[in-house]
């Protein structure tokens, strides 16, 4: 007989991280599934073959990856990648990219990313930045221009409406985005873009599924969405769009992705909830930014890595009693809220100006010139 | 539940039913039994000496520093001396052994007191002189809290029971119904409150009948029906739900007064019997005892008699602990004894959880009860960040253990804040 002795508490719920991570893994694969259909109907086998091919060698390598770091570190390999969960990355990221990414670029910045986005911080939990938010701004960065040549996917309807440079007339909008069946079109997701980003429909079941069972959080796709919706319309309204503007931004370029399965990364977000509630609206409003002010017309990914890179500020701001000080958090929260809608609705004012000062000064230049 | 918090508790699997239907077990007390003169760092003194005779009720020491709470003798027997016996603080205590003759000969040291008629002070008088403190688990004296009551609008009768497994307030209500009734408006009346609610959870269904008939004719006592969550039983999460309020140190500062439903049965036989606090209903339950149940048992009986009254341990690797799963501690040898504030030891087979690293997901934060960031104490106390763990109000901690039991990597979150808790001690001292 032997009395163990052990620090309370002695009594554990039965939910564990690997069940949360295999219910992710489930949502992620039936939005998988569900593009990777569409592709096979629309598309032929072919494409629906190559977006099976991709997700297996983006997973292979990242878990080749964790096989060789744990070699190298002496760590016990399969008890590291129980713990570690190298595939979730592997999913994500393939499900950011197009289907005509060339495999090349996909296993290296699967590679990459596993690499220097999650191991060298030392590993699962530790790691700053969301990997695959980190994997596919490689692709962005360095393999733009790495696609097989043979598919013809077209521009997105992010890019598409950034070009022409967002605020526009309804007619000229809907005459734009016809090509991609519309908003409801964008809803749905039937047009191409990244594998698993395009139906809003399927990325919103899965999300309230998995925010039921507790895997993710649901402020922060709530937050973020409605976010993002406000100030677009606030913005929209003062330049004199129609809701088709706030709109266009939720339903497009991963946005809903975004906010489901990437800011809701425990790792990389704050723990605390006022926390995950200011990291959520910062992504909306630098997302906002990033799009109508910046060249990059998906800002989704880059405002989520630049959050993360926040998130410890973020922490450090609400370290407190979370009833004691509530006002003190509440206060933070609005300032966030008040200062991101002044900013994003400032800045769309100044890109709005500059445009017509730089069309004015163009328009001086020829009247010069004749 | 506001979109700003968690949802701050969390329900539990109880395994009440392990040992809520099963007939209280009686047991004599053993030939010798050895009553705890320690309480936390406090040392009571000692009244009596080596070779003394003692009754039932003879008092053999009392606590005289801040707080005034006497001991009496569970047994009529000899006194043999003052010994060392291990108790839930892992370190061997003196306890006062007193042996046994078997005759149970009382010597009742306080004279019954009608209540209705005694006057307020009268009744907190006679609370302190019987040694009433609280039966929750905790041990607080309870005529502190009657001590001159302010503005206090409601008494708050806990008979929640949150923790897991422990069903001791279940049995000793169902049983003492009447006690209870007594108990409950004496302290009402000492209370000066406005009302009185006794809180039960809404699963209790049985019992929730039978209360609601003992107290019908009482207009202002109320039974009021709580959710079934973990740790509802806690003052301020009780008061919280009860009464929407918040509050700062003391229950008295919302307008409140909390006591136990045994604490209440407790007063009441005193006050009808004379007799203060020498049993204790205790519940002996778990997945590492063969028969589950509650036993009767006397102040100072060690807890191997009472595994051997439930069938004995079921396997070889065992952790027995001091009170409930969660904020029960667990002691390495099962010569403890039962004192007058044990309500559960419960036995648990010992396995060891398997530890992965932290992913950070804030579940410990959502549900922690006292609204702390148990992950962010963790972090802070790995940095021995003292300023940090001053703005996370580490020492509001109250141990609850909800923190490590919802930890989806099986870390233990609590320890960590323990160890943060003490390592402010160590610097506040310096």
């Amino acid at each position: 007989m032997k009395l163990v002795y052990k620090v309370s508490p002695n009594y554990r719920d039965s939910l564990s991280t690997q069940e949360i991570m295999i219910k992710l893994c489930l949502g992620l694969l039936v939005v998988f599934i569900a593009s990777d259909v569409y592709y096979f109907v629309n598309y032929g086998v072919e494409f629906g073959l190559r977006a099976i091919g991709l997700l297996i060698s983006s997973i292979i390598s990242a878990i080749l990856t964790e096989v060789v770091w744990c070699y190298f570190t002496k760590k016990n390999i399969k008890e590291s990648l129980m713990a570690s969960f190298p595939w979730v990355t592997a999913i994500i990221l393939t499900l950011m990219c197009q289907v005509s990414v060339s495999y090349y670029a996909l296993i290296v910045s699967t590679i990459l990313c596993i690499f220097f986005g999650k191991l060298v911080f030392g590993g699962f939990g530790q790691n700053v930045f969301n990997p695959a938010a980190l994997g596919r701004s490689i692709i962005a960065a360095s393999f733009t221009s790495s696609v097989v040549n043979d598919f013809v996917t077209g521009a997105t309807p992010t890019s598409t409406i950034s070009s022409m440079g967002w605020f526009m007339s309804e007619a000229t909008f809907n005459n734009a985005i016809g090509k991609f069946n519309g908003l409801f079109g964008l809803f749905l997701g039937t047009h191409s873009g990244a594998i698993g980003e395009t139906s809003v429909l399927i990325i919103l079941l899965v999300g309230i599924y998995l925010a039921f069972k507790n895997v993710i959080d649901y402020r922060v796709p709530v937050v973020y969405i409605c976010t993002l919706f406000f100030t677009t319309l606030i913005i929209g309204l003062i330049n004199g769009q129609g809701i088709w503007f706030p709109l266009f931004h939720v339903l497009t370029g991963g946005a809903m992705f975004g906010a489901v399965f990437m800011m809701t990364d425990p790792v990389t977000n704050p723990t605390v909830i006022p926390g995950r509630i200011v990291f959520a609206m910062g992504c909306a409003f630098l997302t906002v930014l990033i799009r109508i002010n910046a060249n990059l017309p998906e800002g989704v990914m880059y405002s989520i890595l630049l959050m993360n890179a926040l998130t410890p500020a973020i922490e450090k701001i609400f370290d407190c009693g979370q009833i004691q000080d509530e006002k003190k958090n509440l206060k933070y929260v609005l300032i966030t809220l008040v200062c991101g809608i002044l900013i994003c609705v400032g800045m769309s004012l100044y890109k709005v100006s500059n445009t017509e000062v730089v069309s004015n000064n163009s328009a001086k230049v020829v009247a010069l010139y004749k | 539940m506001s979109f700003l918090f968690g949802q701050m508790n969390l329900h539990l699997n109880g395994q009440k039913e392990l040992s809520s239907h099963k007939e209280t077990i009686k047991i004599q007390a053993p030939s010798v039994v050895k009553v705890p003169l320690v309480y936390g760092n406090i040392v009571y003194n000692l009244l009596v000496k080596e070779g003394d005779e003692v009754k039932v009720g003879t008092k053999i020491a009392e606590r005289n520093d801040h707080f005034y709470v006497p001991v009496y003798s569970p047994v009529s027997g000899v006194v043999k001396g003052v010994e060392k016996v291990i108790n839930s603080s892992l370190k061997p205590t003196d306890h006062i052994s007193i042996e046994n003759d078997g005759k149970y000969e009382v010597n009742k040291p306080l004279s019954p007191l009608d209540f209705s008629t005694a006057s307020n002070e009268e009744l907190v008088e006679f609370v302190k002189q019987a040694g009433i403190v609280g039966c929750g688990g905790a041990g607080f004296p309870t005529y502190v809290k009657y001590n001159n009551p302010k503005n206090i609008e409601t008494l708050i009768i806990n008979a929640v029971e949150c923790e897991p497994f422990i069903t001791a307030d279940y049995k000793m209500i169902d049983t003492n119904m009447d006690l209870l009734v007594t108990g409950v408006r004496a302290m009402f009346k000492m209370s000066n409150a406005k009302q009185a609610l006794v809180a039960i959870k809404k699963t209790k269904k049985d019992l929730i009948g039978k209360l609601q008939k003992a107290f019908s004719e009482y207009e202002n006592i109320k039974v009021s029906l709580v959710p079934d969550v973990y740790p509802m039983g806690w003052e301020r999460t009780l008061v919280y739900e009860l009464t929407k309020k918040r509050y700062q140190k003391l229950p008295s500062e919302a307008g409140c007064i909390v006591s136990n439903a045994t604490t209440a049965i407790a007063l009441a036989n005193a006050l009808v019997n004379g007799m203060p606090i020498t049993q204790k209903v205790v519940t002996v339950s778990g997945d590492g005892i063969k028969e589950p149940t509650n036993v009767l048992c006397f102040v100072g009986t060690p807890v191997k008699e009472l595994v051997n009254t439930c069938g004995g341990y079921i396997s070889e690797n065992i952790t027995v602990i001091d009170g409930g799963p969660m904020m029960g501690r667990s002691v390495t040898s099962d010569e403890f004894v039962i004192t007058t504030s044990t309500n559960a030891i419960t036995v648990l087979q010992s396995k060891k959880e398997k530890e992965i690293p932290c992913l950070r997901c804030g579940r410990c934060s959502d549900h922690c009860p006292a609204g702390l960031q148990p992950v962010r104490i963790n972090m802070a106390n790995k940095t021995q960040d003292i300023v940090a763990l001053d703005k996370l109000r580490v020492n509001e901690c109250i141990e609850c253990g909800l923190c490590t039991f919802v930890c989806p990597s099986k870390i233990e979150v609590t320890e960590g804040v323990r160890r943060a808790k003490r390592y402010m001690a160590l610097k506040a001292k310096k």
